[in-house]
């Protein structure tokens, strides 16, 4: 079998897609953003891709007869389960150890990192097979196992392909979907040796099977994330279509469920409110094909199954989140994607320009909590139009954490000097009614200037940064209390 | 499990617990829960129109024979090669009247093997309302419903449910994952639409996915 | 219906559209009301509010509760404003002396079309505009204030006036205030989508609720040398179709 192209090694602690070489992230992503967001056929990708999921959503939702009780459900349900955390990873925790099954808990990427390369190493693992996951990618697993001399594949299909290809995924649901089948077609005919492979996402699919299934049968590790960490039975949640979710806790001798600690869920019964929203949110689909529960190893009797189960829930600074006194919330996130597909920014520039696990909105929320201060420009990175808060099917009040996170990275003193003193003096200004007249009057007495002499957009143009990119901005000769003034006051 | 194997479990949980000490803002208005789908009014025709929309076969039948009938014309469309079955004395029965001439591999002698055409099994429970067989590992075990091309479920319509409330409530109270360390809600073939949304069947698992439905 | 209104005129407005204030004035004045406006008024905070920079922008909010502390109803010709006013003042200024004030005033305060519509009960205020139009629903109007359905109430009821859809009419246009010169290339990107989505609907006009987006809207259409113009709802509203 043709072994699965490594990812971008990690530096130490930090990945290379996050920290691409030397770069400080915020430049790197007013770089990348830039470039994707002029790439009209990305852009053209991205719409039809969105286009497509945008009618599945739409038609989803319908099937409901109140969206939004569905919705106010949900959140009842994450809010009940994140306020009692502790409560419920110890009964989860409880259920599964009762089955023989191994909980442990990371508090850092590199605690799951180590403790999934040392039981691949004492079990002298070869093949691990991974079902979609991006907990792992946010530890940076795969890496972590191919140093050790693993061969790991990534089954989910957008993930294979974004593996072939040395990318990050695109997208947390969806990871290939800034690829069309051409690019697709190309790829597999490169890595499989088939030249004749068609263009037939039917025929690509086949092929990937083909090659996908040799690596189940042979692995003794598989990995899997989880969709949701169901406490009163003790199982993982996992859900998928395509079925590798299902191989991958089957086939090999050792299975490892590696997630956040926000995943867990008070009861079994919630998935029948949880299970369907998910999929209508992710991908428009009524429920997911498979809804996969795994509570321990194999059972005596049982036909099949792993030998062993582990689960390794990743703190990773998500507990930090629980003292903060609103965005607490943010742990309720199921990571079904609706925010990216609907927020605009994404639409245009794409995940990967994000260069981090969580893109989006959400990610924009999440990031600067989970990475610190490099990632605090994620949380400017949006026009707050409030689209993704419209969506959220756990009523994350997304854009609103954006305001509350840039207000706390001033308040903490991380503002631009420059920027700083010019908003004290806008402040200025803005007290007195006087000042603002007369700096108004200047500032438009001296733009009409400036674009009196053709110089719009130039050096010479304070407002260059908006001209540059757009028709120049209209200045009035007279402002409107000028004109109130002067007489409309005092018209009828 | 002991602190030893578990160095951080006592740190997340002190943190987990200092975090939820602080007070949270109220924005939380809390609203009385209520119903979001419409109620199910004839299950069994749901069940068929769900069905449909997943991509299922499903055949209603009337007695044993015809269902010994209706699985031994499925597996004459198989490619040759081994069966795998749930051991089960009904599918033993079954298998005997439908005159199935294949290799057969049960479930007492292990998982199924790669070269299964097919896998037979049973279902805990079917949901009306989503076109789902919710299967455990009592039903042949995991790769039962998963691992060969063709997955034929033997059902009867007493175990049609309304809903996945009413199924996962059910399980619950049954104990199946108590008794299981495997349970599976499976609504369709195997499928994908990672390559320009465009939907393909039979992307890791099943490429059919066939119920036998007996009437009760 | 409040026969007395109090203007607020955002400040960009005020300076750089000012014909977007001089027409609400005329609509205002169309359906009876006795307009007034109160020169102590400035911002209403947003740039900074939006900055992070709270600490700022809080002094600007308990100047407008100050300086609309007795105005019986206070109208805006802005979406974002107006959220600005009645959605944020209460964080902001959750331990402010003046946050009753602020609260209150932002009850008082309305979108123009929000006025119309939900407060004087009009919907034809006797405009005439013979021009394809298409409308964009400005994102603060639309998601934080809910306002679907009134200016297009107002829109139907001008005289001539052709209303066309337009794909994701209620995608957000880029702008986002001091988004678009931080990371003017998203939205400007963002922009271009959107007048490209105006020209498909092949209306003459977009319009919208909000200056800010318009002037953007605008930005790129010329910057495409599109034809179609940009051009507020209240501006439409004041219109009498050249009669006059």
């Amino acid at each position: 079998m043709s072994a699965p192209a490594t990812r971008v090694p990690p530096a130490d602690g930090a990945s290379a897609h996050d920290h691409p070489q030397g770069a400080n992230p915020e430049k790197q992503f007013h770089h990348d953003a830039a470039v994707k967001s002029a790439d009209l056929v990305h852009r053209e990708i991205i719409r039809k891709n969105m286009e497509s999921y945008d009618a599945g959503h739409m038609k989803g939702r319908a099937r409901f007869m109140d969206w939004d009780a569905a919705r106010d459900r949900c959140q009842a349900i994450k809010r009940e389960a994140i306020n009692h955390l502790d409560k419920y990873l110890l009964q989860f925790e409880e259920n599964v150890t009762a089955r023989g099954g191994h909980v442990f808990w990371a508090a850092t990427s590199q605690e799951a990192r180590n403790y999934i390369r040392d039981l691949a190493v004492r079990h002298a693992v070869k093949t691990v097979v991974k079902s979609k996951s991006m907990v792992t990618e946010e530890i940076e697993l795969a890496a972590a196992l191919e140093k050790v001399g693993c061969t790991v594949w990534e089954t989910d299909l957008g993930e294979y392909i974004v593996q072939l290809r040395h990318e990050p995924p695109y997208h947390i649901v969806t990871p290939a979907m800034h690829l069309n089948r051409t690019q697709i077609a190309e790829l597999f005919r490169d890595k499989f040796g088939e030249p004749d492979l068609p263009e037939d996402p039917q025929k690509l699919v086949a092929a990937a099977r083909r090659k996908l299934r040799q690596a189940f049968f042979a692995a003794e590790m598989g990995i899997s994330g989880a969709n949701f960490l169901v406490a009163d039975v003790g199982a993982v949640a996992i859900s998928t279509n395509e079925g590798n979710g299902r191989l991958t806790t089957s086939l090999p001798r050792i299975h490892v469920a590696v997630t956040g600690i926000e995943k867990v869920i008070p009861r079994l019964e919630d998935l029948a409110t949880l299970w369907p929203v998910l999929a209508t949110s992710g991908t428009g689909q009524p429920v997911t094909t498979y809804g996969t529960l795994v509570g321990g190893p194999k059972r005596p009797g049982e036909a099949d199954g792993p030998e062993e189960f582990h689960v390794v829930l990743v703190d990773n600074g998500r507990s930090s989140l629980l003292g903060h006194p609103e965005e607490r919330e943010v742990l309720h996130c199921i990571r079904c994607g609706a925010c990216l597909n609907i927020c605009p920014v994404y639409r245009h520039i794409g995940g990967h320009a994000y260069g981090t696990t969580y893109p989006g909105p959400i990610g924009a929320v999440l990031t600067p909590h989970l990475r610190g201060s490099a990632f605090e420009h994620l949380s400017y990175a949006s026009s707050l139009c409030g689209a993704c808060t419209s969506v959220c099917p756990v009523k994350i009040d997304l854009h609103h954490h954006l305001l509350h996170n840039r207000r706390d990275f001033m308040k903490a003193g991380h503002g631009k000097v420059g920027e700083r003193i010019r908003f004290r003096l806008w402040r200025v200004a803005m007290l007195s009614p006087k000042l603002y007249a007369l700096g108004g009057w200047l500032g438009r007495k001296s733009l009409r200037a400036i674009y009196g002499l053709g110089l719009s957009g130039s050096l010479l143009d304070p407002l260059r940064a908006w001209n540059r990119k757009r028709a120049t901005v209209p200045v009035a000769k007279e402002s409107f209390r000028e004109q109130w003034r002067k007489g409309l006051g005092n018209s009828k | 499990m002991a602190t030893a194997n578990n160095p951080s479990r006592d740190l997340i949980l002190k943190r987990i617990r200092a975090g939820l000490q602080m007070p949270v803002t109220a924005r939380w208005e809390e609203v009385p829960e209520r119903p979001f789908f419409a109620p199910i009014e004839n299950p069994l025709e749901r069940f068929q129109q769900e069905c449909k929309a997943n991509l299922m076969e499903l055949t209603l039948t009337d007695n044993a024979a015809e269902s010994a009938r209706q699985l031994a014309s499925i597996l004459n469309t198989l490619p040759p090669g081994e069966i795998f079955m749930q051991d089960h004395a009904g599918l033993r029965a079954l298998v005997e009247d439908a005159g199935v001439s294949r290799e057969i591999r049960w479930s007492s002698q292990g998982g199924p093997r790669e070269v299964a055409q097919a896998t037979v099994s049973l279902a805990e429970a079917l949901v009306a309302h989503t076109g789902s067989v919710f299967v455990s590992a009592a039903c042949g075990g995991r790769g039962a419903s998963v691992v060969a091309p063709c997955h034929i479920v033997f059902a009867n319509t007493n175990q049609l449910l309304p809903d996945l409330k009413t199924a996962l409530s059910n399980a619950t109270r049954n104990g199946v994952l108590k008794n299981n360390s495997f349970a599976c809600m499976i609504s369709g073939s195997s499928r994908t639409a990672d390559i320009e949304k465009i939907l393909v069947q039979g992307a890791h698992g099943p490429i059919r996915l066939a119920v036998i439905l007996e009437r009760r | 219906m409040p026969r007395k209104v109090s203007l607020f005129v955002p400040c960009f407005v005020d300076q750089l559209l000012p014909e977007v204030a001089v027409d609400t004035v005329k609509v205002l004045r169309k359906i009876g009301c006795e307009v007034e406006f109160r020169e102590q008024q400035t911002c209403c905070g947003q740039p900074a509010f939006n900055s992070g920079y709270w600490d700022d922008a809080r002094p600007c909010a308990e100047k407008f509760a100050r300086v609309f502390q007795d105005a019986e109803a206070i109208v805006c010709p802005s979406g974002s404003c107006t959220t600005m006013v009645r959605k944020f003042y209460p964080e902001l200024l959750k331990e402010s002396p003046m946050r009753g004030d602020a609260v209150a005033a932002g009850q008082r305060t309305y979108e123009l079309s929000e006025f119309l519509v939900r407060v004087a009960g009009v919907t034809d205020v006797g405009a005439v505009f013979p021009h394809s139009v298409t409308y964009h629903a400005s994102c603060h109007g639309l998601r934080e204030l809910g306002l679907k359905e009134e200016p297009l109430k107002l829109l139907h009821a001008v005289q001539g006036l052709k209303l066309v859809d337009m794909p994701r009419y209620d995608e957000c246009c880029g702008f986002g205030g001091t988004f678009a010169i931080k990371f003017a290339d998203i939205s400007a990107a963002m922009g271009q989508s959107k007048v490209e989505n105006v020209m498909a609907s092949g209306a003459e006009y977009v319009t919208a609720i909000d200056s800010s987006c318009l002037m953007h809207v605008q930005g790129m259409l010329g910057k495409n040398k599109f034809k179609a113009q940009a051009i507020h709802l209240a501006s439409i509203l004041a219109s009498d179709g050249g009669r006059a």
